[in-house]
C-alpha cells in the first residue's frame, strides 16, 4: 500500500491525495495498491499547475513508512513538531495513526 | 545605515518585476517547475517540507526599525505571524504562498529589502560582527566594507553562477564575533589593512580558513576579491557538487599555491576599473554615521534600579557589552526564552522590537549569527526602561552567551534537507537548563545544533555541537566537542557514537557537571577547561552514565 503525496503550487502546503481530491489533512490520505498509485503518481506529475513533486509513501504491515526518511514523512504528515518535547514526539510516533491501514 | 539610491530602487524593482512575471507565468503553466525552480530560487523562495520559505537578505545584519516594522507586518498578513531569524543574519518566512510572493517582494522594496541572491550559487549576503561601529575593542567599522561588497556582488555578471555559493564575512575588531574564519573567504580589518582568509567552512568538509595576505588596504579589496573569486571560479569543481566549495579547491591546490595564483591574476587586472574611488568609499562612509549620542549619566539611580532588580542585574551582566561611548551599552536582545525556538519572534514582539529600538536605540537593530537581536547603543540611563519593556514582553531573557543561548537551524520541522529535527532537541536543553543560578555557574558554553550534515546550525564550531543523522528512519544524534568561532577558531570533533535525542540532554548534563567539578575556578570557561583537560575525559562523560 502506498500514499500520494506532494506539495500544492499555489501555496506550497503538504496535501495527501484522496479520490475525492487532494486535502490538507494526512489522516483523511487514501491507501491505494501499488499499481494504482502508480498510475496515479503519473498522472499527476504531469498536472504542474496544481500540483509540485508528488511522490509515493510506500508503507509497511504496521503502517509505518519504509523510506529511510520516514522521521520526515512523519513530520511531513503531522506539521512541524515544535513545542512538543522529544518524548513526547517519541510516544506519538510509536502509535503511527496516520499510517495505519 | 545605507540609503538606497535610484539605481538601486530601479535595480530592485525590475527584478521584482521580472520575478511576478515568472510567477505569473508558472502559475499559468506558461513555464514547467524544472524551469521555474531556479529563478525562485534566485529570489529567495525555497518550496521546503510543508510550505513556501521565503528568505530575506538583511544586509549584514543591520535593520532600521522601519525595517523590523516591515517585517512584522509581512508576518502577520502573509504568513503565520511569526518569522525566523537565521544563522547567516538573514529572516525566513516558513508559510509563504507563491502567489503572495511578488506582492511581499513589492512591500519588501518600499523599506530598501530584498531577498536576492539569498540562494544560488552566487556571492551571499555578507555577515559581520552584530556589534560593528558600537563596540569598544573594533578598531573598523566593517559596515561600509560589507556594504561596498554588497554592490559590486550584487548581480555581478561573472560571479552570479559560481561553482557553488559563496560567503563572506568581514569583522573589523579585536574579537572575532563574525566567524570569518569558517566562511569561503574571511576578512579581518586590522589598523594596516585587512587580513584575508579563505578556504574556510562547515557542512560536509569543515575547514579552518588560510590567510592568504595581511595589509590589503580597503581600496584594493575589490580587485583582490574579483582575483580570489576568479581562480575559484575557473578551477572550483563543477562535476561533483560535495566538493565545488572554494574550500575543496584550496586544500587541492595547496593554500599558498592558490595564494600565488590569485596574486598572478591580481597582477593583471585593471584595478582601477574594478576598485571603488576613494571618494566612493567615503561616500558609503558617510552613511554609517556614529548617532547623535546623548549624555550623561546617572550612575546612581543605575545602581539604585542594579540593586531593587536582580533580574536587571543579571540581564547586565549577561547581555551587555562594552560600547565605545562609555555612558552607552550594547545589548543582546534574546531570541532564546527557555523552551522557545531558538531565533523566532512573533510578529508583536517585531514591533515592540522596532519601539524600544526608536525609544532607547536610535532606531537602529541588528541580527547576530547567534539568532538573537541587537539594539547596539543603548544610553546606560535608558537601560532600565528598555529591560522593563523587554521583561514584560518576555523578551528579557538573561542568557547571552551562556547554555540556553543555543544556535539551531530549523531542522526537519521545516527544511527538506534536514535528517533530524533540531528545534525540539534545542527546546528540551533548553528546559533542562532552565534554572538561572545554574546558567550563571556554568558560564559562557556555545551548544550549536545541525539537523544535517549542511551544518545551517554551525555545529563544527560548537563548544559543544550536535549533529543529527538518519539512522534507518531513526533520529540520532552525534556530540561533537571542542569546536570555537571566534579568533581562535576550532572545529569540534566527534566523539562516540550517536545518542537518541531523549539521551542527549542528559549526556550534556553529565559534560557540564564534569566541567564544573575540573574547573580550575569560576574564570575557567568550558571551553579553556576542555582544551587544558583535552577531550577525551569530558568524551567519557558523553557516553557514560556518571
Amino acid at each position: 500500500m502506498k500514499l500520494l503525496t506532494a506539495n500544492r503550487l499555489s501555496d506550497g502546503l503538504t496535501i495527501w491525495y484522496t479520490p475525492s481530491g487532494w486535502v490538507e489533512d494526512a489522516a483523511h490520505a487514501a491507501r491505494l495498491d501499488d499499481a494504482a498509485a502508480e498510475a496515479l503518481q503519473k498522472t499527476w506529475a504531469a498536472r504542474e499547475t496544481e500540483v509540485v513533486g508528488a511522490y509515493l509513501i510506500p508503507l509497511k504491515d504496521d503502517g509505518a513508512p519504509v523510506q529511510r526518511e520516514h522521521v520526515r514523512e512523519f513530520v511531513r504528515a503531522n506539521g512541524p513538531t515544535i513545542g512538543a518535547t522529544a518524548d513526547a514526539l517519541a510516544r506519538r510516533f510509536q502509535r503511527a495513526d496516520i499510517f495505519k491501514d | 545605515m545605507y540609503q538606497y539610491d535610484a539605481f538601486d530602487h530601479a535595480f530592485v524593482r525590475d527584478r521584482n518585476a521580472e520575478f511576478a512575471d515568472q510567477v505569473a507565468r508558472r502559475l499559468s503553466g506558461e513555464i514547467t517547475e524544472d524551469q521555474f525552480k531556479p529563478l525562485r530560487l534566485m529570489n529567495g523562495l525555497y518550496l521546503q517540507l510543508h510550505a513556501y520559505m521565503l528568505r530575506i537578505a538583511v544586509p549584514y545584519g543591520v535593520l532600521s526599525s522601519k525595517q523590523v516594522r516591515k517585517l512584522a507586518h509581512i508576518a502577520r498578513t502573509y504568513d503565520r505571524d511569526f518569522g525566523h531569524f537565521t544563522t547567516r543574519q538573514n529572516l525566513q518566512f516558513n508559510w509563504i504562498k507563491l502567489a503572495d510572493a511578488p506582492k511581499i517582494l513589492e512591500e519588501l522594496a518600499e523599506v530598501e529589502m530584498h531577498a536576492l541572491q539569498t540562494s544560488g550559487n552566487c556571492i551571499r549576503n555578507t555577515t559581520t560582527d552584530q556589534f560593528a561601529g558600537a563596540a569598544k575593542d573594533e578598531h573598523e567599522d566593517p559596515r561600509p566594507w560589507a556594504e561596498l561588497i554588497r554592490q559590486w556582488s550584487s548581480n555581478h555578471p561573472e560571479f552570479t553562477f559560481l561553482p557553488r555559493k559563496f560567503k563572506i564575512a568581514i569583522t573589523g575588531a579585536d574579537r572575532d564575533r563574525a566567524a570569518v574564519r569558517v566562511h569561503d573567504i574571511g576578512l579581518h580589518a586590522r589598523p594596516e589593512g585587512f587580513d584575508v582568509y579563505v578556504g574556510g567552512g562547515l557542512g560536509r568538509t569543515p575547514s579552518l580558513g588560510h590567510r592568504i595576505k595581511t595589509g590589503l588596504k580597503g581600496e584594493n579589496l575589490l580587485s583582490y576579491l574579483e582575483a580570489a573569486l576568479r581562480v575559484y571560479n575557473r578551477y572550483g569543481r563543477r562535476d561533483n557538487i560535495y566538493k565545488a566549495r572554494i574550500k575543496i579547491l584550496v586544500a587541492a591546490l595547496g593554500p599558498d599555491e592558490y595564494a600565488r595564483q590569485v596574486e598572478a591574476e591580481w597582477a593583471t587586472l585593471d584595478k582601477s576599473r574594478i576598485d571603488a574611488p576613494v571618494v566612493e568609499i567615503d561616500r558609503i562612509r558617510s552613511f554609517f554615521p556614529a548617532p547623535a549620542w546623548k549624555t550623561g549619566f546617572d550612575a546612581a539611580a543605575f545602581e539604585r534600579a542594579k540593586t531593587a532588580d536582580p533580574g536587571f542585574a543579571r540581564w547586565l551582566r549577561n547581555n551587555t557589552l562594552a560600547h565605545r561611548q562609555d555612558n552607552h551599552l550594547s545589548v543582546t536582545v534574546s531570541l532564546k526564552p527557555v523552551g522557545a525556538p531558538p531565533g523566532d519572534a512573533s510578529s508583536a514582539q517585531m514591533d515592540l522590537l522596532a519601539d524600544v529600538a526608536d525609544a532607547y536605540a536610535y532606531g537602529e537593530l541588528r541580527v547576530s549569527h547567534e539568532q538573537n537581536i541587537i539594539l547596539p547603543h543603548v544610553a546606560k540611563d535608558d537601560l532600565y526602561a528598555l529591560y522593563s519593556r523587554l521583561d514584560a514582553a518576555g523578551l528579557g531573557t538573561a542568557n547571552g552567551g551562556k547554555i540556553t543561548d543555543m544556535i539551531a537551524c530549523p531542522g526537519l520541522d521545516y527544511c527538506s534537507l534536514a535528517n533530524a529535527r533540531s528545534i525540539p532537541l534545542a527546546q528540551d536543553i533548553s528546559r533542562r537548563f532552565e534554572d538561572a543560578q545554574l546558567t550563571d555557574k556554568i558560564g559562557d558554553l556555545s551548544i550549536k545544533i545541525s539537523g544535517c550534515i549542511n551544518a545551517c546550525g554551525h555545529h563544527h564550531v560548537g563548544h559543544i555541537g550536535i549533529l543529527g543523522v538518519d539512522k534507518q528512519g531513526v533520529e540520532f544524534y552525534q556530540i561533537l566537542l571542542g569546536g570555537r568561532a571566534d579568533e581562535n577558531a576550532a572545529l569540534g570533533v566527534i566523539t562516540g557514537k550517536g545518542l537518541s535525542a531523549e539521551a542527549v540532554p542528559d549526556a550534556i548534563e553529565r559534560v557540564v557537571q564534569l566541567y564544573l567539578n575540573l574547573r580550575k575556578d569560576e574564570s575557567e570557561r568550558f571551553i579553556d577547561a576542555l582544551e587544558r583537560l583535552g577531550r577525551e575525559a569530558f568524551a567519557e562523560a558523553l557516553h557514560e552514565p556518571a
